[in-house]
């Protein structure tokens, strides 16, 4: 069990993304490394030596965090669960974000999906506050529907108390 | 301001109408300002001779021909636009090549200003931005020439609607109001500079102008003006001039935004006004306001002064003049006005809970570091500056201990108050339910330390973030937070 963040007497969220979050952002990280890679070519053609061998290492770090080690820790660290009253978040891979939002805040809620998620079936359920938008990235597309209606229908409740 | 009997017995409703035809002068303005930088260019590219020729005739066309385009669209955006209020929704049909739509519910009004201009006052007309939830600068609908009959119609309109909290039909006199006198003014306006911004963006300048110039700096002074300084004690003489232009200058600005400055309390109203050649008049429902901030500006902590800005939701874009609850107040004196003028807001600026000892060199280390880089480069770029550059990271040093004295948080009887420093000092009070939502943040440096962030978001602007306060406090703010679900 990783760590994540100090103890609280709110009990920590427990759902999880769904699985295929690990390959979406597989996908993406390949997609950055690869943008890496091709800067890093552009510096072996433009500067060439030392300065070139180190753009090599960053970007091949770079490709190997972002395209395997990075997604599969974020896949772990992502919690979500929505409550009667509020919705809360924890996520984050060096650094943990705890985000609790009051469900009488919530003004709408949506659930959107890209090209990616729509190849990997999967959606993002967004709801807005007046503060601005927070994510519930990568559910299954059935799930992030029900998500999105409860979220619609406890918010509904909470406004008419 | 008290509203006329009839206009609130009918359903309150306007037909739809255009601008009163002072309109054709303020948009017209409005296109001039528009124009302003082409025509600018033309004008300084006519007057030294770029095509020879008699400069001055030259110049004399360009305006007359701006003159004339800025009188042609005044009229034609006055001819195409048209506002109404009816079922309840404020109205706005505007534009020839694109024409825009705006549907306001009256119900999602947050609150409306009333400006009340040079122009606007030659004509005995008024301006009226009103200002929603979503909005961006300025107002979501703008009617830059109304009559005062009209204001008073919409204004009638708007103590009518459903949907917000009903409003007594006559207004009693003000309960509480604060004027900002002359002293406080100049004092305000004094102030007012943010001299710790435009530091190193003035630092920067010198190096612009050489860009700009093209060729060597030093030579082109030599030739020219002899603007360029030759050495380090010159470099500082130049930039301490452009600091105290800066300073006149935000000083000048502060006089002409809060002359004048009174704000009323109205049973469930606030009415500001203030502004030396436009007046303005905003009247926002207290329910809307979400939080109070409390900021003393460098200049003005060590006198113990302070302005107190409102968050209200579609403001929050607005410049910082348009959110100010008073411009100037003693430190000891914001408890006191709060209470008299909007007492669900009010509470205390002391006793809030900080980061511990041993996270003071989290706040120190990372300004100070970036800081001397910043020197060093800088040092790099003009040798003149060198030795002097990486004396940044003194100051740099300084405002990370004060941003570590500056930092706390403090939840008690329902309300939050959350302490931070960027530059200025900023304290943000509000009622605890009204948080839009609130969190923990903890890196793995903060971890092994056992320090943690908290997180509090109000309003659509104020986002106060303390940092590395004791994990178990920011867990326990957390928790505390939590609880706090009702708005009262």
């Amino acid at each position: 069990m990783l760590a994540a963040g100090p103890p609280t007497a709110t009990p920590e969220p427990s759902r999880h993304l769904a699985p295929a979050a690990r390959r979406l952002w597989r996908i993406e990280g390949a997609l950055a490394g690869g943008l890496a890679l091709a800067a890093a070519g552009v510096l072996q053609a433009v500067a060439g030596g030392t300065l070139a061998w180190l753009g090599w290492i960053a970007a091949i770090a770079l490709a190997v965090l972002a395209s395997v080690a990075v997604p599969e820790l974020r896949w772990r660290r992502w919690r979500w669960e929505v409550r009667e009253h509020e919705i809360d978040i924890r996520r984050g891979t060096l650094a943990v974000t705890r985000t609790l939002v009051p469900m009488l805040r919530v003004q709408h809620v949506d659930t959107k999906r890209d090209l990616l998620q729509q190849w990997l079936g999967l959606a993002t359920v967004v709801f807005h506050t007046a503060a601005g938008a927070n994510e519930i990235p990568a559910l299954t597309v059935a799930e992030a529907g029900q998500v999105r209606d409860r979220i619609a229908e406890l918010a509904r409740a909470a406004d008419e108390l | 301001m008290s509203s006329e009997p009839d206009g609130e017995a009918a359903a309150p409703g306007i037909a739809p109408r255009r601008l009163h035809p002072a309109g054709i002068a303020v948009l017209g303005v409005g296109a001039l300002r528009g124009l302003a930088l082409p025509l600018g260019l033309a004008f300084a590219g006519a007057l030294l001779g770029a095509g020879g020729g008699q400069p001055l005739g030259r110049a004399l066309a360009f305006g007359v021909l701006g003159a004339l385009l800025a009188s042609a669209a005044g009229v034609v955006a006055w001819l195409t636009t048209r506002w109404s209020v009816a079922d309840g929704t404020l109205r706005l049909r505007t534009g020839v090549l694109s024409t825009k739509e705006v549907d306001v519910p009256l119900s999602r009004v947050q609150a409306v200003d009333t400006v009340h201009g040079p122009l606007q006052r030659l004509f005995g007309v008024r301006g009226v931005h009103v200002q929603t939830a979503g909005g961006g600068r300025e107002g979501e609908i703008t009617l830059p020439a109304v009559t005062p009959a009209d204001v008073e119609r919409i204004g009638a309109a708007l103590r009518g609607r459903g949907g917000a909290p009903a409003e007594p039909a006559a207004p009693a006199a003000p309960r509480a109001e604060r004027r900002l006198g002359r002293r406080r003014l100049l004092l305000a306006a004094l102030t007012a500079g943010q001299v710790g911004v435009i530091l190193p963006a003035l630092a920067v300048v010198p190096q612009l102008l050489g860009e700009v110039w093209g060729g060597d700096l030093r030579t082109a002074g030599r030739d020219g003006l002899r603007f360029a300084p030759d050495s380090a004690p010159e470099w500082i003489l130049a930039a301490a001039a452009l600091i105290v232009l800066a300073w006149l200058l935000s000083a000048a600005g502060a006089v002409l935004a809060f002359a004048g400055f009174t704000v009323a309390r109205d049973p469930d109203r606030l009415r500001v006004r203030r502004g030396l050649l436009a007046r303005r008049e905003a009247t926002v429902p207290v329910a809307r306001v979400q939080a109070v901030r409390v900021v003393e500006g460098l200049l003005r902590q060590p006198f113990g002064l302070v302005t107190v800005r409102a968050e209200v939701a579609g403001y929050a874009k607005e410049a910082a003049a348009a959110q100010t609850l008073f411009p100037l107040l003693r430190r000891t004196e914001v408890e006191p006005f709060l209470a008299a003028l909007l007492p669900e807001m009010a509470d205390g600026l002391g006793a809030l809970e900080g980061p511990p000892r041993r996270a003071l060199p989290r706040y120190v280390l990372p300004s100070a570091a970036a800081w001397l880089g910043a020197g060093a480069a800088a040092g790099v770029l003009v040798p003149a500056l060198a030795p002097w550059a990486l004396l940044v990271a003194i100051p740099a040093a300084a405002l990370g201990a004060a941003r570590w004295r500056a930092a706390g948080s403090r939840i008690a009887d329902g309300r939050v108050a959350v302490r931070f420093r960027r530059l200025s000092r900023v304290t943000v009070l509000a009622p605890a339910a009204r948080r839009q939502e609130h969190g923990m943040r903890q890196t793995v440096l903060q971890r092994r330390a056992g320090l943690a962030d908290l997180e509090l978001r109000v309003g659509a602007g104020t986002r106060g973030r303390v940092r590395h306060l004791e994990a178990v406090a920011a867990a326990r703010a957390f928790d505390a937070l939590r609880r706090q679900r009702r708005v009262r």
